[in-house]
């Protein structure tokens, strides 16, 4: 007598996908910080310029920030645009995205008047328009990470 | 089971950043030597000279003193190049607006009548930034011959009490 063993569905083993809306705000979001990324690396000596405008960090350090910056925005960007460690690059951007809001806020409690050195299309001097657009972005990263945790309501 | 995930997201984020910043390093170790040593603000004062002898060969510049010289002397023409609501804010008394993004798109404005023989002062808001060079450069090439950039610019103007207005 042939014993027939039930057949396991198919989906148990696999990742549940991610939809497709959701990999396009990933591109698009990666595509961002990719170009923002290049700019900076290119122009390290203008990106330094930027961040000594906000006289926050010892000039001892302002060199590895903008060594440093581009490439963590490159790196996440192009991670997230060729679809590797999605969520952790998610969680980088937020950081990165999250710690220029708190400089952005502390810069205009100061009441300092300097461009944001956000590396965007056009220069933009620090103010509510760059906190809405650096929150946006926030916004972006965080509601993608929580659309790729894959037991998110289970908790 | 959220608890672990998200530990693993931060291994890989903090892999991640330990990439970019052995990349960051090396392909900028001069940048983050000389910060070290103390020498970034000289080092980006040379940079931006080198940058600025061969970007904008042929662009005279003044000094804050020589700009104030020529202010108190009357019959320049002195154009703001920083952003239209930095100029609204406040300016140089009696400047006119004109960024190199409003000089692109609509040509020189507000100079149809100027003398291509007159003195014009260009300037922007820091010595950091460009904008006065890229204008005076574009008024050159457009025939005005006794162009200037005061590299200093606004906020050094600003700075030393120099007269200051909001009227356009």
């Amino acid at each position: 007598m042939l014993i027939q063993v039930p057949n396991k569905p198919k989906t148990e083993n696999r990742k549940p996908k991610t939809p497709l809306a959701a990999r396009l705000l990933e591109i698009a979001l990666g595509g961002v910080f990719l170009y923002a990324g290049a700019l900076k690396h290119l122009h390290p000596q203008e990106f330094a310029e930027a961040i000594l405008a906000y006289q926050l960090l010892p000039q001892s350090l302002v060199g590895t920030a903008a060594a440093v910056i581009p490439w963590t925005e490159l790196a996440a960007g192009l991670f997230l645009i060729f679809g590797l460690k999605r969520r952790s690059c998610l969680l980088i951007l937020a950081l990165l995205t999250g710690s220029f809001m708190v400089v952005l806020l502390i810069t205009m409690a100061r009441g300092l008047k300097i461009d944001c050195g956000c590396g965007l299309f056009s220069s933009r001097q620090v103010g509510w328009g760059a906190v809405l657009i650096d929150a946006a972005f926030l916004v972006w990263a965080a509601v993608l990470y929580w659309w790729e945790l894959p037991a998110r309501g289970e908790s | 089971m959220i608890r672990r995930l998200v530990g693993g997201d931060l291994a890989w984020a903090a892999f991640i950043l330990g990439l970019a910043v052995l990349f960051g390093l090396g392909q900028h170790w001069t940048l983050v030597r000389v910060s070290f040593k103390g020498e970034l603000t000289s080092y980006l004062d040379k940079e931006r000279a080198a940058r600025r002898e061969a970007k904008f060969q042929g662009v005279k510049t003044i000094s804050l003193a020589q700009t104030y010289e020529i202010f108190q002397q009357g019959g320049a023409l002195f154009v703001d190049a920083r952003k239209p609501e930095e100029y609204a804010e406040l300016h140089i008394s009696g400047a006119i607006h004109l960024d190199p993004w409003k000089l692109d798109m609509e040509g020189p404005r507000g100079l149809e009548g100027v003398e291509k023989t007159r003195p014009i002062v260009v300037y922007c808001s820091q010595v950091q930034c460009d904008a006065s060079l890229k204008v005076a450069e574009k008024l050159q090439s457009l025939g005005f011959s006794e162009v200037a950039a005061f590299l200093a610019g606004f906020n050094a103007w600003d700075q030393a009490g120099y007269p200051v207005d909001t009227s356009k």
